[in-house]
């Protein structure tokens, strides 16, 4: 159903690089109805009747694995590349991350040894983990990571979500102290995103010198091979890595293979072993097969799930209106949508959070009510004359089809809707400038919901035309503040309810029209074992599968 | 036949002359600044160093064209601003993809097509010709991105017999390498069959009533060496002038095959670089694509006069 929409399904400000929500823009196509989010579900079974994607039996050293992908990425450096689903499976392959997210949605060490806060929590002091050497023989360091500090937050891309550290101070050859502009005692859920990820010097050193392609150097438990866009990128075993016994398997290469089908029909066919895929056909496809392991992200969200949503601009009319977000959400029959062309999975979605959440929570988010929003759009023709918006999206056949139901539906309530297909650099340049006033996305999916806050805080608001991070230009004090509370306190029960109340703001102000999850599932072959059972240093089981990504150390393949 | 060449090699460095003045006002043309144009998000110090150093683009224009022209001749056509790879590369990998794509999509294309043209203009409107002609009407209707997931269910998924995507470079593994192009070569190929064998087809009827055939025939000639030795080369103009434009076409035209089966050939690259405004390797690609259009018409110029030298007297 998505397939044709993925190959221009990039994120633009990766998650982690600024806030930990991705943006799918032209997945927003693929995320627009076909379910989403960062969570494992176990919905098949193997032919062996084993629970897909754990492994049975001792661990078998040698091999490679091939994945195919959905999308290629623009490249391994965190501060200056963006990063999706593809980045970060090739990430985990050469780097390590500072900190990750373990299976119970605690944010634990990974490079780093310990972290711990000050009693205000605005000084957190990272201890890392002893012994840890990158490929080139170089040794994990404070050093490095400051270094690694410096270069991101000179980063255009990545600088916005280092805004809150004022500081960072290495006391000694482990220890790096990050200094706050005010309490946080969430700051360590940043550190499990692009900006948390440890490049060696040597490469920050080539890329400062004006190398531009400079040769990743990471601590990861494969060493950066080659890399040829579109095409491959393989990594081999990392005889030193600090890990010990892992990885087990010899080499990885990934594959991108943009098209869906294709890409399913390469795993058929044995040209890859594994593949990923955010089209919710693939789970259609392959659930219940013998010979293949699915897991997928229909169950057990940690966090916030990828939403799929159409995004209105709140300064520029008529969407500025809040009756007309009003009646365009009212207008929006999701259900219909998802009949169309939710394969089955996906569910109309209410707020950012998913049931389940201590998030979760009944926002007031318009239902279904085409009469109601007739009679908004009368009064305000009576005022302004026909309400008539553009709805942006990407060129892409899948996407086309469902702007026009959506903009039937807008238009039998009283708008003039005119649909317009751009590039998908075209849509992130006219995000960034605040240029549209209605658009396709997948956004969010973040660990922890003050990720968002670049997205939603009034300090990231540019004018028309300046590039700012708050793509809607919602200018609201309420969901500042409330932000700033769930960041700041150390009290569950303030920031559930901080963070409540930023998900009804957001149902009553509409800068986003909620449609569904975005579905990620992972396919294999029987013989790929392990790829959903990852566990931590400390053996704490780690979030295997968080929107499509897997780590690669502890996979193996059966003989 | 020398004056002929000689107007012709002059012709091409005159285009060639102007198709490198056109790419390189292409990036010249964009909106505001070139360089916060090309650079985008992309806009980092780093990047408006390179570029500012690589287009020169604080000089006179035609200073900047020189400079350009000096580093295209130098090999060096820039690179992409998103992943920093050089579009001297993008090339070197993706032609030879192009190029086989191309060659065998035209060989399965002529093998067909001239056969059946050569066998049912002798009896046309046969059942055989019926059959072929109608054949090919319906293959003309089909386009690679339908027949593309056809023959991979049938011939990949079903019978196994080939990869359904992916590229093995024919240095590596020869025969890899041509199981892997098969199934991309024949998506493409299908539209080249019917526009090869309606053109030939029609032109043979054609030829085959010319007096100097019926003086063929009466001399007593047998019918193949009547096909092959008189009928076949008068007719091959047309096809000829078809291959040439078609065969233009096929380089960086074939982007959705690329896609459907991932390929990362010109065409793709070509595509996905105009999708993120990757506007030096659009320029570099376009303008050796253009180049290489240009090179392959005076090649197709010069097989005219080898099929009839009356071409080169004017």
């Amino acid at each position: 159903m998505t397939r044709a929409n993925e190959i221009t399904r990039r994120t633009f400000l990766s998650r982690g690089a600024v806030a930990g929500g991705a943006v799918v823009l032209g997945g927003a196509a693929g995320g627009l109805l076909t379910g989403c989010s960062s969570s494992t579900s176990t919905t098949s079974t193997t032919s062996s009747g084993g629970k897909p994607g754990v492994g049975s039996g001792p661990p078998v050293r040698g091999g490679t694995l091939t994945v195919g992908t959905i999308a290629e990425i623009d490249g391994f450096y965190p501060p200056n590349n963006h990063w999706d689903t593809n980045g970060f499976l090739y990430a985990n392959a050469i780097y390590d991350p500072l900190m990750a997210i373990a299976a119970d949605g605690t944010i634990v060490p990974y490079l780093a040894q310990s972290m711990t806060p000050n009693s205000t929590y605005d000084a957190w002091t990272l201890t890392l983990r002893p012994n840890v050497k990158f490929n080139d023989g170089s040794a994990l360091t404070s050093a490095v990571v400051k270094a690694n500090f410096d270069a991101l937050k000179s980063s255009l891309l990545a600088g916005p979500a280092l805004a809150q550290i004022t500081g960072v101070t290495v006391p000694d050859g482990m220890t790096i102290v990050y200094q706050l502009e005010a309490p946080n005692p969430y700051f360590p859920a940043g550190l499990t995103t692009q900006v948390g990820y440890v490049v060696g010097e040597a490469m920050i050193k080539q890329v400062q010198s004006g190398t531009a392609n400079a040769t990743p150097v990471g601590t990861g438990p494969f060493v950066y091979s080659s890399w040829q866009p579109n095409d491959h990128f393989t990594a081999t075993r990392n005889p030193n890595y600090w890990r010990s016994g892992l990885p087990y398997l010899d080499q990885i290469t990934f594959k991108p293979i943009p098209d869906t089908t294709q890409r399913e029909a390469t795993l058929r066919t044995g040209g890859v072993d594994m593949i990923i895929s955010s089209d919710a056909n693939t789970i259609v496809n392959f659930q219940g097969q013998s010979g293949y392991q699915l897991v997928d992200s229909r169950t057990g969200v940690l966090g916030e799930p990828t939403v799929a949503c159409l995004m209105l601009n709140m300064v520029t009319p008529p969407t500025n209106d809040l009756t007309i977000r009003q009646a365009l959400a009212k207008s929006l029959n999701v259900t219909v949508l998802q009949k169309l062309f939710g394969a089955g999975f996906a569910k109309p979605l209410d707020g950012i959070f998913l049931p389940g959440s201590p998030y979760y929570g009944n926002t007031g988010y318009p239902g279904y009510d085409p009469s109601a929003a007739r009679q908004l759009v009368a009064a305000y023709k009576a005022k302004h004359g026909t309400p008539s918006l553009e709805l942006l999206t990407v060129t892409d056949p899948y996407l086309a089809k469902v702007v026009q139901v959506v903009q039937q539906m807008w238009n039998q309530v009283g708008f003039n809707v005119s649909v317009n297909e751009i590039q998908q650099a075209n849509l992130i340049t006219d995000f960034v400038t605040g240029e549209f006033q209605a658009a396709t996305l997948a956004q969010f999916g973040a660990i922890n919901p003050d990720l968002n806050y670049v997205w939603w805080s009034t300090t990231t608001i540019s004018p028309i035309g300046s590039i700012g991070l708050n793509f809607t230009r919602m200018d609201d004090p309420v969901i500042e503040q409330a932000m700033l509370t769930g960041r700041h306190t150390t009290d569950q029960a303030t920031r559930v309810k901080a963070y409540q109340t930023v998900n009804d703001q957001l149902a009553q102000q509409l800068p986003y029209l909620w449609l569904n999850q975005y579905l990620f599932s992972e396919v294999a072959q029987d013989r790929v074992q392990n790829f959903d059972n990852a566990t931590l240093p400390s053996g704490k089981p780690q979030y295997s599968f968080q929107e499509g990504i897997f780590w690669p150390a502890q996979i193996w393949l059966a003989g | 036949m020398g004056k002929y060449f000689l107007r012709r090699s002059i012709q091409l460095v005159v285009v060639a002359f102007i198709i490198s003045i056109l790419a390189f006002l292409l990036v010249h043309l964009l909106p505001g600044d070139p360089s916060v144009t090309i650079l985008g998000p992309n806009d980092t110090a780093q990047n408006r160093a390179i570029l500012l150093k690589q287009l020169g683009l604080n000089k006179p224009l035609w200073q900047q064209y020189t400079t350009w022209l000096t580093a295209v001749f130098h090999g060096n056509l820039g690179q992409s601003y998103l992943n920093h790879e050089s579009v001297v590369h993008i090339l070197a990998t993706g032609f030879p993809i192009d190029l086989e794509l191309i060659v065998i999509s035209q060989i399965i294309a002529f093998a067909v097509a001239i056969p059946l043209a050569l066998f049912t203009s002798r009896r046309p409107n046969r059942p055989v010709d019926n059959v072929a002609t109608t054949g090919t009407f319906g293959l003309l209707a089909l386009p690679p991105f339908v027949i593309a997931p056809i023959l991979v269910a049938v011939f990949a998924v079903g019978l196994n017999w080939f990869p359904a995507t992916g590229f093995v470079p024919l240095t590596q593994d020869p025969w890899a390498n041509l199981q892997h192009m098969i199934l991309p070569s024949v998506a493409i190929t299908f539209g080249s069959i019917a526009v090869y064998y309606r053109l030939l087809r029609s032109d043979l009827i054609s030829t085959l009533q010319q007096d100097f055939i019926t003086m063929a025939r009466s001399k007593g000639l047998s019918n193949r060496r009547i096909m092959w030795r008189h009928a076949f080369r008068p007719s091959t103009f047309s096809l000829l002038a078809a291959a040439g434009v078609n065969i233009g076409g096929l380089i960086a035209g074939t982007f959705i095959v690329e896609y459907l089966f991932a390929l990362s050939g010109i065409g793709f690259s070509l595509v996905q670089a105009v999708n993120q405004r990757d506007y030096l390797v659009v320029q570099g690609i376009s303008l050796v694509v253009a180049l290489a259009y240009v090179i392959l018409q005076f090649i197709v110029d010069f097989l005219f006069t080898v099929v009839d030298p009356r071409v080169s007297r004017g």
